[in-house]
């Protein structure tokens, strides 16, 4: 059981079975998971806005750092016209980095290495920013897939790279926050199994490849978040701000 | 690289066994999809309102209060430094003019000096000439004195020598005449 690298993925029922319509809707460890990691951060936000001081305790600190990270975010990937989205982000970038520092802690679940929740979230940033889109520009919103001072001849091809990359951003926002999750954290268990089967002998080795890994896996945690939620800028920022 | 390395975990297992949790990778596995995006969704959903209702908002107005803060103290700070820099562009020209206004009195009094000395130094001149002339004046008259009284001295001493010498005694008017008569002679040489 220990030596399956992928068993730290598998997700179980918690509790009595609840079924809608026939669909599943058990409280599973994902789920557990996934309200662990957003009462982390209400919990903070809540540590850090509670007291209203001109200089600021350290929680406090954090959480305007936060806010200011985000918000310098955006304003440098999609200008003023995406301050309404701020909110969103915000809760999408804290709840991506929850959920990815919380999956470090030995024995949790990261919720974020599964392709169905990131595959969730992508595709409601893909649609809504499509409908953001169409509701800014109409139907000039279609000029995205058609990039200026291309020469006539390439226009056909280019168009049709555009419309694929535009269609495949969905894919490849999910695949790679979850990609680098899995990866991650399998990578970490095979160590993790080659310290015990090894033993006192020559376990030490892939010991100090784990202590790194673990590391480096703080720094993808991090970053596989920030990540998320720049590129969503980034497609925010082409619905808003229609130029090519 | 481990985007591709997932990726690539990720076909195999698409292309061996797609709904086998044991087998490959258990987020393959269907079975518990419906309840991560229903659990994800109402989740999310929550934190997203408690976050754009309550924490966004009041973390916005800390920081637009510090900022706000900042702002009027630094206005303040320049207010209050304008305000030192007119004080002491005033204390300046106070003591510019108390300078000017020292030095004029000093001019002025030093003027007075002056006067007063040069009207007392006229005064005292004056009562120093006044004092020579009237010791020119005794001096003179002195000398008259003297020049009578040494007549009558010499008349005497004369006809002293003259009696000690002869046993005469010689007439007085002659020796008085010839008296006169040398002495206004050489008197000038004494006196």
């Amino acid at each position: 059981m220990a030596s399956n690298p992928m068993q730290q993925f598998t997700v179980h029922k918690i509790g009595p079975e609840i079924k809608i319509g026939g669909l599943d809707l058990s409280f599973t460890n994902a789920s557990l998971f996934m309200v662990i990691s957003t009462s982390v951060i209400l919990f903070f936000l809540f540590l850090g806005s509670k007291e209203k001081k001109i200089i600021p305790n350290k929680i406090q600190l954090i959480a305007e750092m936060f806010y200011t990270f985000v918000a310098k975010m955006i304003s440098d990937t999609a200008g003023s016209k995406a301050k309404p989205f701020f909110p969103f982000i915000f809760s999408l970038f804290m709840f991506v980095l929850s959920c990815n520092m919380i999956g470090m802690l030995p024995y949790s679940f990261t919720v974020t290495s599964h392709i169905i929740v990131t595959l969730i979230l992508a595709l409601f940033i893909f649609i809504a920013v499509t409908v953001i889109g169409f509701i800014k520009h109409g139907f000039k919103y279609l000029s995205i897939f058609v990039p200026s001072g291309v020469p006539a001849i390439l226009l056909p091809l280019i168009t049709i790279i555009e419309i694929i990359s535009y269609l495949s951003r969905p894919v490849s926002l999910s695949v790679r926050l979850f990609a680098n999750m899995m990866a991650g954290h399998t990578m970490l268990k095979v160590f993790g199994g080659f310290v015990v089967s090894l033993g006192l002998l020559g376990g030490w080795l892939p010991l100090s490849f784990s202590v790194a890994l673990t590391g480096l896996e703080i720094l993808v945690a991090f970053l596989q978040a920030y990540v998320f939620a720049i590129l969503t800028c980034i497609y925010l920022n082409d619905a808003l701000n229609l130029h090519h | 690289m481990r985007k591709y390395l997932g990726l690539l975990i990720t076909l195999i297992v698409m292309n061996t066994d797609l709904f086998a949790a044991e087998a490959g990778m258990p987020q393959l596995d269907p079975t518990y999809w419906a309840s991560q995006a229903f659990w994800l969704i109402l989740v999310f959903t929550i934190l997203y309102i408690s976050i754009s209702k309550f924490y966004l908002p009041k973390i916005k107005n800390n920081l637009d209060d510090r900022e706000n803060k900042i702002k009027e103290d630094l206005e303040n700070a320049n207010k209050f430094k304008e305000q030192s820099d007119a004080k002491l562009k005033e204390y300046e020209s106070i003591l510019e003019n108390a300078k000017k206004e020292v030095s004029k009195i000093h001019f002025e009094s030093k003027n007075i000096l002056d006067k007063d000395i040069q009207s007392k130094k006229k005064i005292i001149e004056k009562e120093i000439e006044e004092e020579i002339q009237k010791a020119q004046k005794e001096i003179a008259e002195i000398k008259k004195n003297s020049v009578t009284s040494i007549q009558s001295i010499s008349e005497n001493i004369a006809s002293n020598i003259i009696e000690k010498i002869s046993g005469d005694k010689l007439n007085e008017s002659s020796i008085k005449a010839t008296v006169n008569d040398i002495s206004k002679q050489k008197i000038g040489k004494y006196l």
